[in-house]
């Protein structure tokens, strides 16, 4: 095996080896990432590396010439740079070279190392820091090649096994159920009920997927136009949001109340000014904002904390299913893209000692 | 060497749609993946062999090829293939191709199995005029227009039962959002009662001067047809059939105006039959 690849190292930390409270130790701000990148590059031993900082993990990638020594230096830089013990980093850290390292650094970009598998945050994650790398100039051929493939191994994984596919949060689930009424979801009105926790990050998920319109109504108006403002949308008196349910496709419910804050009678008069345009009812709130029988009326979707989930926990279950599988195809890719590192590796050797020996070569041409 | 004949050329088009739908329906069940451009590729090559079939057939009628069950049922497959390919890339309606796939498999294989439809005819029996051959061809688009409707309505009904019933099936996870799809049947009726309604005015014409030659069985279907359409966009209009009930009826008032053709066929064909009211026999296509 070539000198080269024997160097190729991934150490890191992340949701497997250490818990959150560990985990916010290790972490690296957007500056200190650089800064530990431009560090370990200045080593000797070191020839390409990026580090990648995510809330779930912390990783450097490498081509060292030593890597024995490199990796006790790699500790060391984290440990000075976070103040952390070095008992603390051994205990909670990995690190594999080589093929495993190949491996890693795909599985990494496929999502199945995740703590949502098959999430595609992480990708863009990676490819955010790979472009950082660029920039700053820590990276060669290695690792250029072994993460432009990784992407497009990932992408591979995911379009064969279907990994990514059904939300696993009750906010994207909620995301998607919404696109599968309206289709595009940037026009569509929405109104919070009350200002719960799930409740806002539904909203977040929202208006992350292009939802410009969002109102929001609660018992404190104080809070809600807190919320409102947050979101750039309007606050509504909460005594005043019934006489406005018609101009809501998607309403969001997530009070404290002990009784149910939107009624059936509240919300047939609604659908007698939009008969034609459907509601998607969203109540998050515990006990139950919204009246069941709301769900009869024509055109009227009512998703509660229970269907939600059980949404989310079915498309997990699927994913989970599909890890073994996605995991062959990347092996596969590992494989591939590790000859095609020790042929790239031995081909200037070839060439080298053809130069050397011209007449073997000649002879070799006749045969 | 192997001369591709009309009827071989209809028979290799009823094997594309059906081999494309079934294979589209394999890997949706076995893949998870949306397997939607199996069906298309379905479709461009069972829609090649049928246009080669219709010209085919045209040149040895020497008019629009609409004399039988089976004829008029593979010109409204054809059509509806034609829209699709029209409206399909504008409006991305996912998985209507293997909606369209599947009524085309199974419209052309009934035609195909099913003895009889394919009945010799008198080849001039639009008696040469441009403007009944305008009408039934544009009777048969519209038909095409109220079956990609029906489509539509299914893919919203299944949609909308899915969120419903809260059971989320591969297939739903595939189908365009309800909005989307209502927005486009909307669309569709209005289109397909427009068409319809030009051919009833192009037939009219005939029909003032040749009032004996007109079946009146096929008037009046065709005419309950036209009404029960404009009913329907009057309905919607004033917003008593709307969503669910507009999809649902939709669909009934074209599986009725589907299930209508072959009395209609057979009742124009006893009409042709019968020398007293038929135009003089042409060339009668063996």
């Amino acid at each position: 095996m070539s000198s080269t690849l024997q160097s190729l190292f991934v150490f890191g930390s992340s949701h497997r080896e250490a818990p959150l409270a560990i985990r916010e130790r290790f972490a690296l701000g957007p500056e200190e990432t650089l800064q530990l990148q431009a560090q370990l590059f200045e080593l000797p031993d070191i020839k390409e590396c990026l580090v990648v900082s995510t809330c779930n993990r912390i990783e450097i990638y490498g081509l060292a010439q030593n890597p024995n020594s490199i990796e006790t230096n790699i500790r060391d830089n984290i440990c000075a740079l976070r103040g952390v013990e070095r008992e603390l980093l051994d205990a909670h850290s990995f690190w594999h070279s080589n093929l495993e390292a190949l491996q890693h650094v795909l599985e990494v970009c496929g999502g199945l190392e995740s703590q949502i598998v098959g999430e595609t945050e992480i990708l863009g994650q990676m490819k955010q820091a790979y472009a950082r790398a660029q920039v700053a100039n820590c990276i060669g051929s290695v690792l250029n090649r072994v993460f432009e493939k990784s992407f497009q191994a990932a992408k591979a994984a995911r379009n064969q096994t279907g990994i990514t596919a059904g939300q696993v949060s009750i906010g994207n689930v909620a995301v998607e159920l919404a696109s599968r009424i309206f289709g595009q979801i940037s026009t569509s009105r929405v109104l919070l009920l009350g200002s719960g926790e799930v409740a806002e990050k539904t909203a977040k998920a929202l208006k992350s997927k292009g939802v410009a319109d969002i109102s929001v109504s609660s018992r404190n108006f104080e809070n809600a136009h807190q919320l409102a403002h947050n979101f750039e949308g309007a606050a509504i008196e909460f005594s005043d949001f019934q006489q406005q349910l018609a101009h809501f496709d998607i309403v969001v419910s997530s009070t404290a109340a002990t009784e149910p804050v939107l009624t059936r009678a509240s919300m047939e008069r609604a659908r007698k000014r939009r008969p034609d345009q459907p509601c998607f009812l969203i109540d998050l709130g515990m006990p139950r904002d919204i009246e069941p029988s709301v769900e009869d009326l024509d055109e009227v979707y009512l998703y509660n904390l229970d269907d939600l989930s059980k949404i989310a926990n079915e498309n997990l279950v699927q994913r989970k299913a599909k890890i073994e599988a996605a995991r062959v195809i990347l092996k596969r890719h590992a494989w591939n893209l590790w000859l095609q590192l020790r042929r790239r590796e031995l081909q200037p050797k070839r060439t080298e000692a053809s130069r050397r020996s011209p007449q073997s070569n000649a002879v070799a041409n006749q045969a | 060497m192997l001369v591709l004949s009309d009827t071989l050329a209809f028979s290799l088009a009823a094997i594309c749609y059906s081999v494309g739908f079934l294979l589209a329906s394999l890997r949706l069940r076995f893949k998870q993946s949306d397997g939607a451009w199996i069906s298309f590729a379905g479709l461009i090559a069972g829609f090649s062999f049928q246009t080669l079939a219709l010209n085919l057939r045209g040149a040895a009628i020497q008019a629009c090829p609409l004399g039988n069950l089976f004829e008029i049922t593979q010109f409204i497959v054809w059509s509806l293939i034609l829209i699709f390919f029209i409206i399909g890339p504008i409006f991305r309606l996912r998985w209507l191709s293997y909606f369209t796939i599947a009524l085309a498999a199974l419209l052309t294989l009934l035609v195909s199995l099913v003895p009889g439809t394919d009945a010799a005819y008198q080849s001039s029996m639009f008696g040469g005029n441009p403007w009944i051959e305008l009408h039934a061809t544009l009777a048969m688009f519209s038909y095409a227009v109220f079956a990609i409707l029906a489509l539509t309505s299914l893919m919203f009904l299944l949609q909308q039962r899915s969120l419903k019933k809260k059971h989320h099936s591969r297939l739903s996870r595939y189908l365009p959002s309800i909005q989307q799809l209502d927005t486009m049947a909307r669309r569709l009726l209005l289109t397909g009662f427009c068409v319809l309604t030009a051919a009833l005015a192009f037939g009219a014409v005939f029909w003032i001067q040749n009032l004996q030659l007109v079946p009146i069985f096929k008037l009046l279907v065709t005419c309950l047809i036209w009404i029960g359409y404009g009913s329907i966009i009057v309905l919607r209009w004033q917003h008593k059939i709307v969503t669910r009930r507009h999809a649902l009826a939709c669909l009934i008032l074209f599986c009725g105006a589907l299930a209508s053709l072959w009395p209609v066929q057979s009742a124009r064909s006893n009409t042709e039959a019968n020398p007293a009211v038929s135009t003089p026999p042409a060339n009668v296509r063996d």
